[in-house]
Formats: structure tokens, C-alpha cells, sequence
């Protein structure tokens, strides 16, 4: 369960303050062991900045996005959200540089299908993938060793899906909306624009469920705020509302880029 | 069983499955009519090898391996002379080393390394422990000794036991003759009828064949055929069990869920408080495993709540 899985333990951060440093710091080191001959401009010039490739990341994760969209047969959401959250877990601690982000989506995304049990054999991965299919298939295969050992082996990943479903049950059940299936596209679209952010590495899952179950609620015009506070009953709780707001307002921060 | 034909004739060996193997000290084997050849004509060296031979030098063959015979034979010799015990030696180093070094030997002569280098080694060595080795054979001597004795009297025993049965029999063989002499004398002599003898007469025989049955039965054995006494407890032969400490008694804790958020509805309000009717009901197959809806209602319920509070700082 998540407050006691590896993800909670290892690869959830406190502030975005902590991811932005360590991509920075992975920038600099491989910058500094690659590029120890040149001056300063020619740094500039030949390597990414951190900036640079936050954007260039950002570029494949829609990619990635679009990949598991499309892919044949049809990909369970739990898949989408834990091959995001390698993605981003993979390129805290490795530069774009270093490993080209179309090879690492793909591997992402197959170890994705391995772990959430959606048995693809790389056959069938890679007849989704344009190009050469073997190529792909050798690229695929060597490198999900790597990928493994740069997720630490921590392949168990939580994603907001379950969460979601639970708290649908629960206003069904002990909120007075009406109708709350009508939130669901809300939900996904709000999940979906997460999985841009460096939300899932920053809060808990059910916390971003929260965040869309309050921000679907808030798009039909409903008010679940009675409900929230009937579950918070204990007023040293009261962060998460907190938290609420600033997945919230990431998620505007993420629209505008 | 075959093994293979005699490295000389050939094909001797398997048209005559008795024909027996002999091996001498170089480790190679000749069929026992190939060795009278050899010594016929005086040449005295092996076919292969031609290491130098005695006749006396070879031994019917008693393992299938040329080398592990060579191997057991030169153990036997330098056994004869490293004989020492562990009673012997002050650590159980120390007798582990004395024991290294007799294997090196037995390997270097088997294998022919250093040979020359070897035998000096074991004369070295016999020079210096002469006392010792002297000590250790006669000490030798004694336990087989025992050994053989025990043989004896396990075979003098056999001996007994047969000659009682051979005994028994001639008895009964006797019994019977005189039984039918006895009455073929009846029947002659005396004046009764005929029928009414040879009646008496089975009769007698019936007595004779229920005394028969009821033999003394036959002592009650008080050792194991191997010889080991009876009564003689094996405890002392065992050291006893080193007692081990036995820690806390284990009392079972019903585990708890860390939540880390609100607590989830509890599983019994699942069905009363209607939570369970916005899930998908299990189908039969499902529910043969063993699934419930319940299950995935609470998981859901579960997963939803934990983890809410998640970056909140710690209550003081």
C-alpha cells in the first residue's frame, strides 16, 4: 500500500524544489565529464541546458502519451500512469543527453506492460512502433535491463486510478450528489494533464484522486467541500486541503506550458 | 563385469567370464593366462610399461580401475607406516596437517610425481618416528586381534548351532527306522490283528509328532548377530543434545494498517452502508476462486483514504 511502498520511501520528493535540483545536478555532472575540455560558450553551445531539456521532456512525454493512445491492443490505464512515472523517475537522475527519450519511451512503456501484468510479447510491442521493428526490439530489450537498475528495481508503482474509483464510491454512497459518474470525464482529462506534471512525484495518489474529484466537482458546478470535511475530521489534518490547492495550481502552472 | 579384454590376448577375456584379471604395482592388468606366459618365458617386465616385475607381484584384481587398485595398494603401504592415531597428536591441526601430508604422498606416488622426492619423504619420516610406528603396529596387531576373535566365536557359534541340527535329524532318521522295525516286529510276532497294530502304531506316532512340536524353544538371544550386546545402551556412544536457549513465547499481534490518512469504513459497513452496491457483483467464476465484490469495494475504499495526509508534518 502506498504510505508503506517503496515509492512513498524513495521516489516521492517534498517539494519541487528537490526535483529541480537533481536534474540540474545530473546536467552538470555529465556536462562536466563530457565536456571538461571546453570552455564555457562551448559548453553552451554543444550540450543541453537543464532548461532545454525539462522541454524536450516534455515533448516526449506527449509522445508517450500518444504512443500508449494508439497502441493495439488496447492499453489499461494503470499502464499509461506507470510508464509516466518511469519516465520521469528515469530522467531525475539521467540526462536526455545521455540516452535518447524515444528509446527510453519505449522501454518505459514496455516495462509498464510487464509489471502491471498487460502481457504484450515484443512482438506485438514493437508492430505499434514505425520503423525498423527488429532494431527496435534489440533497443527495447537492452535497455530494460538499464532502466530497471536506474529505477533502483522499484517497479511497484501506485497510481491515482484505484484511488479514484474509491472515492466515487464513497460520494456515491455517503455524499447526496447526484449523478456522480458524470465527473468522469473530468477525471480522466484532470489525471491525464497530471501525468504532464511532476505531480506523481511529488504527492501521494489518492491525494491527486482528491485533486480531480474536487476539481470535476468544481467543473460541474457541484460542492463537495461537506464531504471533504466529513472526511477530515481531525483538525490537525488540515493540510490537505492544502495540498489540494497546489496540485491544483500545478496543474494550471503545467497547462500553460 | 567384463571390463575389458586383456590388453595381450584379447579376446580371451570374454569368451572365458572366469578368467580373473591380475594387476601388479604399475597399475596394469593381465589376465591370469597371459601372466604364466610372460613368466614362462622369464622376460619378467610389463607389456606396457615395461617396469620390471616379480611374479609374487601380482594380485587378482579386485576393483575395475587399474588406477584405483594402484591407488589402494599404495595406500596400503604407506599406511603400514603412517599409522599414527589422533590420540596422537596434541590439536586437531595438527592431525589434520599429519593427514594432508599422507594424502600428498599417496597422490604424488600414484600419479608419479616426484617420486624420487616422495620416497625420501616417507624414509625421513619412518627414521624419525620409529618408536612410534612400532608402538602403532603392535597396538594394530591388538585390535585385530579382538576383531578376529569375535570372528571366531561368531563362527565357532555357526559351527554349534549346525552340528545340532545334524544331530537333531540323525535322531529323527533313527526314530523312525526303529519305529518301523518295531512295528514290522509286531506284525510278525506277536498274535493281535494285524489292523489293530498298525493302529496302536500311528497312534504312537501321533504322540511322537506333538512332542516333537513343542522343542524347546531356542535360547533367547541376548546379542545382535553383528555381536553387540544386548542392554548395552547406545546413549553412551552419542554425546547428548546441546540444549538450546528458547527465546519468548510468540503471542500473535493482529496486524495494523497504516493508513496515513482516515480511516477507511470498516468491512462491515461495506454491504450495510450500501457501499457495495455501486461495484460490479462478482460473476460465478470469480466467486469460485474465491473473490468478492467486498474485497475490491474495500480495497478501493482503502486505497482512496490512505495516504491523504501524506507531507503533512508530524503532529507534535
Amino acid at each position: 500500500m502506498f504510505p508503506q511502498s517503496s515509492q512513498k520511501k524513495f521516489w516521492t520528493f517534498s517539494n519541487e524544489q528537490q526535483l529541480n535540483s537533481l536534474r540540474l545536478q545530473q546536467n552538470v555532472t555529465y556536462i562536466n565529464t563530457h565536456g571538461s575540455d571546453m570552455n564555457q560558450e562551448q559548453r553552451d553551445d554543444f550540450f543541453l541546458s537543464s532548461i532545454e531539456e525539462r522541454i524536450l521532456l516534455k515533448q516526449y512525454e506527449l509522445y508517450l502519451n500518444d504512443f500508449c493512445r494508439r497502441f493495439e491492443p488496447p492499453m489499461p490505464k494503470c499502464v499509461v500512469g506507470t510508464a509516466f512515472h518511469y519516465f520521469k523517475r528515469f530522467y531525475l537522475n539521467n540526462t536526455p543527453m545521455d540516452y535518447h527519450p524515444k528509446e527510453i519511451l519505449a522501454t518505459c512503456v514496455y516495462l509498464a506492460c510487464k509489471v502491471e501484468e498487460f502481457n504484450v510479447s515484443i512482438g506485438q510491442f514493437v508492430s505499434n512502433i514505425k520503423g525498423d521493428r527488429n532494431k527496435a526490439m534489440d533497443i527495447i530489450l537492452s535497455n530494460e535491463l538499464l532502466m530497471m537498475q536506474q529505477l533502483n528495481y522499484y517497479l511497484t508503482v501506485h497510481n491515482p486510478y484505484r484511488p479514484i474509483e474509491g472515492f466515487l464510491i464513497d460520494i456515491k454512497t455517503r455524499s447526496g450528489m447526484s449523478n456522480p459518474e458524470r465527473l468522469r470525464p473530468h477525471i480522466d482529462e484532470f489525471i491525464e494533464k497530471t501525468f504532464f506534471t511532476d505531480a506523481c512525484l511529488l504527492y501521494a495518489p489518492s491525494q491527486i484522486a482528491l485533486a480531480a474529484v474536487l476539481h470535476a466537482a468544481s467543473k460541474e458546478q457541484e460542492n463537495l467541500d461537506s464531504y471533504v470535511t466529513e472526511n477530515l475530521f481531525l483538525a490537525a489534518r488540515d493540510k490537505l486541503p492544502v495540498l489540494i490547492e497546489a496540485v491544483r495550481s500545478k496543474l494550471k502552472f503545467g497547462n500553460h506550458k | 563385469m567384463e571390463d575389458q579384454a586383456c590388453p595381450r590376448c584379447k579376446t580371451t577375456k570374454y569368451r572365458n567370464p572366469s578368467l580373473k584379471l591380475m594387476v601388479n604395482v604399475c597399475g596394469h592388468t593381465l589376465c591370469e593366462s597371459c601372466v604364466d606366459l610372460l613368466f614362462l618365458k622369464g622376460s619378467g617386465s610389463c607389456p606396457e610399461c615395461l617396469v620390471p616385475l616379480r611374479r609374487n607381484n601380482f594380485r587378482v584384481q579386485l576393483f575395475e580401475d587399474p588406477m584405483v587398485e594402484k591407488e589402494v595398494d599404495i595406500r596400503k603401504r604407506v599406511l603400514r607406516d603412517y599409522n599414527k592415531k589422533e590420540e596422537d597428536f596434541a590439536t586437531l591441526e595438527e592431525f589434520n596437517d599429519y593427514l594432508e601430508e599422507i594424502e600428498t604422498i599417496i597422490y604424488n606416488l600414484c600419479n608419479n610425481i616426484d617420486i624420487i622426492g616422495t620416497n625420501k619423504r616417507i624414509e625421513a619420516y619412518r627414521r624419525d618416528n620409529r618408536e612410534i610406528i612400532q608402538r602403532n603396529k603392535t597396538r594394530m596387531g591388538r585390535e585385530e586381534y579382538e576383531l578376529e576373535e569375535m570372528l571366531e566365536l561368531e563362527r565357532a557359534q555357526e559351527e554349534a548351532r549346525r552340528q545340532e541340527l545334524a544331530e537333531l535329524e540323525a535322531e529323527q532318521k533313527k526314530k523312525k527306522a526303529r519305529e518301523k522295525e518295531a512295528l514290522i516286529d509286531e506284525l510278525m510276532c506277536s498274535g493281535k490283528d494285524a489292523s489293530e497294530i498298525v493302529n496302536e502304531f500311528a497312534e504312537k506316532v501321533e504322540k511322537l509328532r506333538e512332542e516333537e512340536k513343542k522343542l524347546p524353544p531356542p535360547k533367547p538371544a541376548d546379542q545382535f548377530s553383528t555381536g553387540i550386546k544386548f542392554g548395552r545402551s547406545a546413549d553412551n556412544m552419542f554425546l547428548p543434545l546441546p540444549k538450546t536457549e528458547e527465546g519468548p513465547l510468540y503471542v500473535h499481534k493482529i496486524p495494523t494498517l497504516y493508513m496515513e490518512g482516515p480511516a477507511a469504513p470498516p468491512s462491515s459497513d461495506i454491504e450495510t452502508k450500501g457501499f457495495i452496491t455501486h461495484i460490479r457483483p462478482e460473476n460465478s467464476a470469480e466467486r469460485a476462486g474465491g473473490y468478492k465484490a467486498h474485497l475490491a469495494c474495500q480495497r478501493a475504499l482503502q486505497e482512496a483514504l490512505m495516504g491523504l495526509y501524506h507531507g503533512a508534518p508530524a503532529v507534535n
